[in-house]
């Protein structure tokens, strides 16, 4: 069985991470953003640019209309722009379907952007920082989209073991290739060179407890992928097949009785937003 | 003699019933679908007699949380989409003395000590709910850790369950 580095340096059929999601994820920790520092990043993609303006001129935002991109990010905010672009610039990732999981086009870029919007409803009540969550829970899954192709050939038998066993998909992922999506997504970010909260926010997103020091992204990234996984954005065979983590709970400072509201407060940004989400993929 | 018509050739024309909603139907060519349950409960209710059939796809059980939000978007929440639905049957003429029930959803996750049990609180909600209005359901397929597809023919009344990873549709009834 190969090790996780030499699985990592074995695919061939990753696509690669977009190079602005790289550059923008870098000033996701600097205090002090300048708007030139985030229109620079955006507006040598033109398809971008006209989706990212429009959706800052979309009801969700509201406000006097922007015509152009300096306008737009200036009035929505630094950091708002930043997730919007992190979005929609990870579907060309996402989107594709992958077929080792079970999962059909389009459903694994959905999961992500409902984890990110309830990780960011859940993080905004309590303070924390919505942007390294929103894109934590956005990339949770990352990994998946390398494994998919090394399930594929075995997904007779994933389905068998999963059956079988009872077991979290996880733990059959352990089984059947010696490594979890978890942790092939976690050494991808740490070879991107992302900061050390998002490589352990995805790394530890099933088990929040187990992070050495970053384990409330963790833990945001775990509720946003569960709640997802709860309102039937949560993909493929055995999609709810993970464990219960309690400790999640304590990290972020919540209860399970507040956690239906955040299923329904997502549902609204998610219904408000949807349309515009989709526009540009929806071809 | 009138024209005939597409609905009575049989032709059959999908009716997406989104997550939180609720679609009440008397047309015979109408297949009610719901897409990918997770925890959330889709409840069909069928009167083979007056052929109306309607689906509700709940995502949580008590709008106590937030009556506004159910004010806004009644199916929702089981307390205030299942009185909806069987509202609007009866106003297409539905006999609640006849109405065959299908139940499907109701995921959870593997949670020893069943903290997030979403899934579970959904199915006792409607339970309750069933046995108050002196209800019964003729088919229920819930739980384990898959996501579950609906779809239901108002002109046969027949309720099948595409399970996500899986070829084979379920049919339940």
């Amino acid at each position: 069985m190969l090790t996780l580095d030499g699985f990592i340096d074995s695919i061939d059929y990753l696509p690669p991470m977009p190079s602005n999601v790289t550059s923008l994820v870098k000033l996701l920790n600097q205090p002090d953003l300048d708007v030139d520092q985030i229109v620079q990043l955006i507006q040598y993609d033109p398809a971008l640019t006209a989706q990212v303006i429009r959706l800052c001129n979309s009801a969700y935002f509201g406000g006097a209309p922007a015509d152009n991109l300096h306008e737009a990010t200036v009035r929505v905010g630094y950091y708002e722009i930043l997730q919007l672009v992190i979005a929609l610039s990870t579907a060309t990732m996402m989107r594709p379907q992958q077929k080792g999981y079970g999962i059909e086009v389009g459903e694994l870029w959905k999961h992500s952007v409902t984890a990110a919007l309830v990780g960011k409803l859940l993080a905004n009540d309590r303070g924390g920082d919505e942007s390294l969550v929103f894109t934590a829970c956005m990339l949770h899954d990352i990994g998946k989209v390398a494994l998919s192709r090394s399930l594929e050939c075995k997904y007779d038998e994933v389905v068998a073991e999963t059956k079988r066993s009872q077991s979290p998909m996880l733990v059959v992922e352990q089984k059947l290739l010696g490594f979890d999506h978890a942790e092939v997504g976690g050494r991808l970010l740490e070879r991107w060179n992302f900061p050390v909260e998002l490589v352990q926010g995805v790394r530890f997103h099933h088990n929040p407890g187990a992070a050495p020091e970053h384990g409330v992204i963790a833990a945001y990234a775990y509720m946003g992928n569960m709640l997802a996984c709860f309102m039937g954005f949560g993909c493929g065979h055995q999609a709810l097949a993970f464990q219960g983590r309690a400790e999640a709970l304590e990290l972020i400072g919540t209860t399970p009785e507040e956690l239906p509201n955040y299923m329904a407060k997502a549902f609204f940004t998610l219904k408000d937003t949807e349309a515009l989400l989709s526009f540009p993929f929806g071809k | 003699m009138p024209a005939p018509s597409l609905m009575g050739l049989g032709f059959e024309h999908r009716v997406v019933v989104g997550l939180a909603e609720l679609v009440v139907s008397n047309n015979p060519s109408a297949v009610l679908t719901t897409y990918s349950l997770g925890s959330c409960l889709g409840i069909a209710i069928y009167d083979p007699v007056a052929k109306v059939g309607g689906l509700l796809h709940a995502m949580l059980p008590d709008s106590k949380i937030d009556p506004g939000k159910a004010v806004r978007q009644p199916g929702m929440f089981l307390d205030t989409g299942l009185p909806a639905l069987l509202r609007e049957a009866s106003d297409l003429r539905a006999d609640k003395r006849r109405l065959k029930i299908y139940v499907a959803g109701g995921a959870q996750i593997m949670d020893d000590k069943n903290v997030f049990n979403i899934g579970g609180r959904n199915q006792t909600a409607l339970a309750e709910f069933l046995r108050r209005e002196n209800l019964q359901a003729s088919a229920i397929q819930v739980g384990g850790h898959v996501n579950r597809t609906m779809y239901f023919s108002i002109q046969t009344g027949r309720v099948t369950l595409k399970v996500s990873g899986l070829q084979n549709e379920i049919i339940l009834c």
